[in-house]
């Protein structure tokens, strides 16, 4: 969208502040914030007020009885079940993965995982996915929480070795939340969490670049995957995909950003 | 409501798990959605569980390309059905935007002095303000801010034009603030 296409200031505005602005387009209004005073005190106004909505009314998570009759709905009428065909060939519905990676996930932590790779020991996807599932689910999104990468980077060496890609994001609107510790495929591996609006987006990262790239939906999330000459990278969030693409987009720029200034 | 539901025939096993895919990860905006616009926890509860069971019913043909977008969809449509059963004085529809400008611009004087107030309003002022905007403004500020859907989603989800989405969000959260600002 660019500030040809709306007349009205305020439409401006609000879709400045949403992010609905094209980089030109916030070009534009930046200019025009910075030469009139009348219309970026409008522009902070609104900015208070998403404040106060996103402090005093944020988005309440669905009851926990409301979500188990709903998953239940997912589930196989006991009555009309027909007898298992080859019990291996059927997925395990991912509630019921997460709720066995719940319980056992208190224990052996991001170990537990090995639980839903075992059926299908390459699929990183589903692994990633799972995790991403259960981070939410648990409302511990992170074992170390900072915003800070430079706090985030030594916790990750000293779990599984240096050489972590953290970058700063924030620039771009994505915050960062923190990291932690995935097992996929019997290997520990390095999560970042970051954060937009009211989506999470976990980054998880292999120190082996295996070029794969492109963009699947699982489990009504979508995945991205990309490589640079360190590592390959897995991104996971239920963002809409253009957004997660901007996101890997922004990761990869500061990525490269980073290696040069080495 | 519920006892309506138990006559519906069986799923099949391929919606039961697109199911799962589409609709699950999305409870919580779902919830989120339903609870500003009936304005009760409880009634949220009946609307999302009847949302979820047109959602499954639909599973068995439709075509998703944004499912977050599609639930809550199915979620406003099924609200405002319930609100026009259940609490028809709830609804105000109004095709006439115009009438909510007076009350919208009624409070520019002083952007500062506004961000100042809006800044220092408590919970209770921020709830009975959203509460308080008309059902057309309040879901699209709701679909914006609290499960933070991009313009073209809630475009999709409440099935209107994205410049009326546009006009929708900037009277909402004008009236928002003049609500705000009224009551500081």
């Amino acid at each position: 969208m660019t500030p040809d296409s709306i007349d009205d200031p305020d439409l401006l505005l609000n879709a400045a502040l949403d992010g609905e602005l094209d980089a030109a387009g916030m070009m534009g209004i930046e200019r025009r914030l910075a030469a009139d005073p009348e219309l970026a005190a409008r522009y902070a106004r609104l900015g208070a007020l998403r404040a106060a909505i996103r402090q005093h009314a944020p988005r309440e998570a669905a009851p926990e009885a409301l979500r188990a009759r709903i998953a239940a709905m997912a589930q196989t009428p006991p009555i009309a079940a027909t007898p298992q065909r080859a019990p291996s060939a059927r997925p395990t519905p991912w509630y019921q993965a997460l709720a066995a990676t719940l319980a056992i996930g208190l224990a052996f932590g991001a170990g537990a995982d090995r639980l839903l790779v075992a059926q299908q020991p390459i699929d990183t996807t589903n692994a990633v996915v799972a995790s991403y599932m259960r981070s939410r689910l648990s409302g511990q999104p992170v074992d170390v929480a900072t915003n800070d990468r430079h706090n985030v980077k030594p916790w990750l060496a000293g779990k599984i070795g240096g050489g972590a890609t953290v970058v700063d994001l924030s620039k771009d609107g994505f915050a960062l939340v923190g990291g932690r510790v995935d097992v996929v495929d019997a290997t520990p591996v390095a999560t970042l969490v970051y954060q937009i609006r009211e989506h999470f987006i976990d980054v998880t990262q292999w120190p082996n670049p295996n070029g794969a790239a492109g963009r699947e939906r699982r489990d009504g999330f979508t995945v991205l995957r990309w490589s640079d000459p360190a590592h390959s990278y897995a991104a996971v969030s239920d963002l809409p995909a253009a957004e997660l693409e901007a996101f890997a987009a922004a990761f990869q720029k500061a990525a490269a950003g980073e290696s040069e200034a080495k | 409501m519920r006892h309506e539901s138990i006559a519906r025939p069986p799923a099949s096993d391929r919606a039961r798990k697109r199911f799962s895919e589409l609709v699950l990860p999305h409870l919580d905006d779902a919830y989120g959605l339903a609870r500003w616009l009936t304005g009760q926890r409880a009634d949220a509860e009946d609307v999302v569980q009847e949302a979820c069971m047109r959602a499954l019913g639909a599973l068995e043909a439709a075509q998703v390309e944004q499912p977050r977008a599609w639930l809550l969809g199915i979620v406003r449509n099924t609200a405002f059905t319930w609100l026009a059963k259940n609490r028809p004085k709830a609804l105000l529809v109004t095709d006439d935007d115009s009438i909510f400008e007076t009350a919208a611009s009624a409070g520019e004087a002083s952007p500062n002095a506004e961000e100042a107030l809006i800044t220092a309003a408590d919970e209770a002022r921020v709830h009975q303000a959203i509460a308080a905007l008309p059902a057309p403004f309040r879901e699209v500020l709701v679909m914006r801010e609290i499960t933070g859907l991009s313009y073209r989603e809630i475009a999709s989800a409440a099935g209107a034009p994205i410049g009326t989405i546009m006009s929708r969000l900037a009277r909402a959260r004008a009236l928002l603030t003049a609500n705000l600002v009224s009551t500081a």
